[in-house]
């Protein structure tokens, strides 16, 4: 893949990460690193029940064995919730396997470990609600009891006449879809450092998506002033949608720190890991359509049903995107659209890596693939005829400014000789297209979808750029600088980012929601244009001319057409900070999308997979993956490959492979060794197609390449192997067995 | 009971008092204060804490510290170049967008640093079977295979291997 060429100095050029070299040689600082002074070792006691009523704890024991600093309780927690309806710490009953029961700090690890088993809690065992389809039946017992039903969270939506669109047209098909629960599985498992030893002042050292949602919800939850709480995310070793919100550990950990009166950390075991983490829980999705003869889709009704656990944390985005991905991606006249999430003794179930919509574009991707076998027609026709494009406007009245979507499926179906090889393969062997949408920015998710950014110019010309966005190895610190550098003239590595610091780094919502590149990139944007606007009143009374005639370019300040002018970069910042006022040169900038809708711009992407399934032990092959995105512009082309790479493999693992196998609300393969992720050589083929569509509101034109690959590879890939096996697939992961199980159900309908 | 133990780690000798219990992975972290080398799963599951022991790529979270004694120890920390500047796989995998998060690039460095010791012409299959015990959840495992491909002919070129087949 090589760059457009551009008239541009950094920006669509391959660029390494710059904090790349630290991290390969093992000097990037991450959580587990830190070692303060006095540091104690934390501990949570966990429920080992899925439902029951605590009848004692006694932490006698536990308290006078040596190295014992603070043992905590819902005695020590003073009624903390930590969600609307989840206490810190229970106090009268648990509600899954791993509810957070008491905490202990010591002087090592392995003395809190042997006080956290000296602690006795007695329970007494309650009838347990561990499937969605008992806890959404009318007469289940009531989970929580200020609620009349187990339904924790509804939104429902109706666009448009739907029963006039159904009326109308000439075909209407119904699914019905299942997906299993799955683990985001980071590099780096759960840990905080909490230190809370002044009572006035918590810092906390923690991996985040979002160091302000941390803040914001630590300082209330625990009565201090936002100012009072400083959150440093140093590195982030992955986050995968699962590091949004501050979690039970993070309190614990600040507790324990206060009542020890020293710093503490807490960090998960391989197996808690999956516990703490709160991935994804089962689904069912029913999707009815109604369409045409031609094959264009005219209505949706969906029904989602979510396992949202125990407790309810952030699981209403679910219930939101979810929507989006009903009515964003296709020309459809109507919509009626419920979502619910539903309360069982599982573990507080938000999502996966994609917000939840692998498994629903997976639904909706099977589903419309179905649609064109009912009509015995390509599939990558029915996409086309369906698909969204620029100056479009959906029933939810969002505009698209900008929409590569044709030209994606365009591109994997030429590249991947899609008319050779559909309905062409040998037997076993399959194609499949999918397609996707997401959104640049998440208005609407959170309360407000803001991100500011200051750049401060030194007296050599170089820069530091101060960011509240974090890196969790996506890449957006440097992003960030090169689109500081090409605002400014100046080249990528005369920029250091600032940031991980609450104290110091201004606000940013955070890097969830695809927001990163557009919305704080326009923030950094517009941060450097402030500082060039300070810097272009200096320029612009040494040559005399109008500011807006002024280049910046190269390192260099020249008019407009008299590159052989020019004065230095660093001259010009030095002149403007040496100047007779004393200007010291300091930009500030911010951004919010001046939209109500989720953001004002969407990227699209189109995939096509091939595939090759073992009839006999029902493994799937992965031959190759024809990827393409709509990314606006590619700030940093190696950047955007290194996401199309992570998001693939993340679908690949959601469909064909990653599975929490409970039993009675346990999971049974709480290992990265049993959890099957996809590994060295089950990857396949990839073959990677930017499209660039310069988006009108983007920085330089740049949209999202955050989550919207990711959500197409699963539909994809399930849609090739439904090609392959000849028999549509309804539940995921797609593993040998659910393989087997559809060859033999294949059989029997034939027979 | 510490014992005291004689390690060779990165080139420098050390004595170190440690419990029989204590992992190879723990003494490095917390002992020696080398926190390049990863902790996450502990239990030999995800492949970040790799190091190599006498020319072999191991799980320092599965090694007892008091099984090293005498063995000579490598550590991300001690492959750079006596110059500072990076061996040619960390070369590889900064140039080639094989780092993102980077949690788990130390373990895969090691791990690839100790088969390209044992074979120098690795295949793309030798290299997958390789890192087939690492995780890497970022990368997908697209580009740090590639990234490792792409070092081979320049670890050649800096072994001088190259002029040979000149």
């Amino acid at each position: 893949m090589t760059a457009k060429k551009n008239n541009y100095g950094v920006v669509g050029k391959p660029q390494p990460k710059l904090d790349a070299p630290l991290k390969v040689t093992g000097r990037s600082e991450f959580t587990d690193d830190i070692r303060l002074p006095g540091m104690l070792h934390g501990k949570i006691i966990r429920s080992p029940i899925a439902h029951g009523k605590i009848r004692s704890i006694n932490t006698s024991r536990a308290e006078k064995l040596p190295g014992v600093k603070a043992v905590i309780t819902h005695q020590d927690t003073n009624g903390l919730m930590v969600g609307p309806d989840q206490m810190l710490l229970c106090d009268e009953t648990v509600k899954y396997i791993g509810d957070e029961v008491a905490a202990v700090a010591a002087i090592d690890e392995d003395t809190a470990f042997e006080a956290a088993e000296l602690i006795r809690v007695k329970y007494e065992p309650l009838p347990a609600l561990l499937t969605l389809e008992q806890a959404a039946k009318k007469d289940a017992p009531i989970l929580h009891q200020y609620y009349e039903d187990n339904f924790a969270d509804e939104r429902t939506t109706v666009l448009g006449d739907p029963d006039a669109a159904f009326e109308k047209a000439d075909h209407i098909r119904i699914d019905e879809f299942t997906s299993s629960p799955n683990h985001n599985c980071f590099a780096e498992l759960h840990i905080a450092v909490a230190d809370f030893s002044r009572p006035d002042k918590l810092t906390i050292w923690s991996p985040t998506q979002s160091a302000i949602l941390f803040q914001k919800a630590l300082a209330q939850n625990l009565g201090l002033s936002e100012g009072n709480v400083r959150v440093c995310n140093l590195n982030t070793g992955g986050a995968f949608s699962g590091r949004v919100s501050a979690k039970p550990h993070h309190y614990i950990a600040a507790l324990l720190s206060r009542k020890a009166g020293r710093p503490v950390k807490i960090m998960a075991d391989a197996d808690e890991e999956f516990i703490i983490c709160r991935s994804a829980g089962r689904n069912k999705y029913r999707i009815k359509t109604g369409f045409m003869n031609d094959g264009t889709v005219k209505v949706i009704e969906a029904d989602f049903l979510h396992d949202c656990g125990a407790y309810v944390e952030e699981q209403f985005v679910l219930l939101l995107l979810a929507e989006c991905a009903l009515h964003l991606l296709y020309k459809i006249e109507a919509l009626r659209y419920q979502g619910r999430l539903v309360y069982t003794n599982n573990i507080p179930y938000v999502y996966h890596h994609g917000g939840g919509m692998s498994p629903v574009q997976f639904a909706l991707g099977q589903h419309l693939d179905r649609i064109a076998q009912d009509l015995k027609m390509d599939p990558v026709k029915l996409q086309l005829k369906n698909a969204v494009d620029k100056g479009y406007t959906t029933i939810n009245d969002t505009h698209y400014a900008s929409c590569g979507l044709t030209e994606c499926i365009n591109k994997v179906s030429r590249k991947s000789g899609w008319k050779r090889k559909y309905n062409r393969l040998p037997p076993y062997c399959g194609i499949g297209i999918g397609c996707g949408v997401m959104s640049s920015g998440g208005k609407g998710m959170w309360m407000h979808d803001t991100s500011a950014a200051f750049i401060k110019l030194s007296e050599d010309g170089k820069a530091s750029l101060f960011t509240g966005l974090p890196d969790m190895g996506q890449g957006s610190h440097t992003t960030m600088a090169m689109i500081a550098a090409e605002t400014l003239g100046i080249a990528t590595d005369d920029i250091t980012v600032v940031s991980g610091d609450t104290d110091i780094a201004p606000f940013d919502v955070g890097a969830f929601s695809q927001r990163g590149t557009f919305t704080t990139g326009n923030a950094v944007k517009n941060a450097c244009l402030d500082a060039r606007k300070q810097l272009a009143k200096t320029a612009s009374e040494k040559f005399n001319v109008k500011t807006s005639q002024l280049v910046f370019f190269g390192r260099k300040v020249f008019p407009k057409g008299k590159p052989d002018k020019a004065i230095s970069f660093e001259d010009i910042v030095f002149d403007t900070l040496h100047c007779a006022e004393g200007r010291f040169v300091m930009g500030r900038g911010f951004y919010n999308s001046p939209t109500d809708k989720p953001a004002l711009s969407y990227s699209f992407g189109a995939q096509i997979a091939e595939v090759e399934v073992d009839p006999e032990t029902g493994e799937v092959k992965l031959l190759k993956m024809t990827v393409a995105h709509d990314v606006g512009r590619a700030i940093n082309p190696l950047a955007v490959e290194g996401q199309l790479d992570g998001q693939v493999f993340s679908g690949i693992g959601q469909i064909l492979y990653e599975e929490c196998c409970m039993e009675n609300g346990q999971i049974l393969n709480p290992s990265r060794l049993d959890y099957a992720l996809p590994r060295p050589f089950e990857i396949p083929q990839i073959e990677r197609i930017i499209v660039e569509t310069h988006d009108p509101y983007g920085p330089f034109g740049a949209k999202e390449v955050a989550e919207g690959p990711m959500v197409t590879t699963a539909q994809t890939i399930a849609n090739a192997v439904s090609n392959a096996i000849g028999h549509p697939i309804d539940e995921i992961p797609i593993t040998p067995e659910r393989i087997l199980k559809l060859l033999k159900q294949k059989k029997q309908e034939l027979s | 009971m510490k014992q005291i133990l004689s390690l060779n780690v990165n080139g420098d000798d050390y004595q170190i008092a440690a419990y029989p219990s204590q992992t190879l992975l723990d003494v490095l972290r917390d002992d020696l204060r080398l926190t390049g080398t990863k902790r996450s799963c502990g239990t030999g599951t995800c492949g970040m804490c790799t190091v190599i022991i006498d020319k072999k790529a191991v799980l320092s979270c599965l090694t007892l510290a008091v099984e090293c004694e005498g063995k000579t120890i490598t550590t991300i920390e001690g492959i750079s170049n006596p110059d500072g500047t990076l061996h040619p796989i960390q070369k590889s995998f900064v140039e080639n967008g094989a780092v993102q998060c980077g949690f788990c690039s130390p373990g895969i460095i090691m791990t690839a640093k100790a088969l390209l010791d044992k074979n120098p012409s690795p295949d793309e299959k030798d290299i997958k079977e390789a890192l087939a015990g690492t995780i890497c959840r970022c990368t997908g495992h697209f580009k740090t295979v590639e990234a490792v491909q792409k070092a081979v002919p320049n670890i050649h070129k800096e072994s001088g291997n190259d002029s040979e087949e000149k």
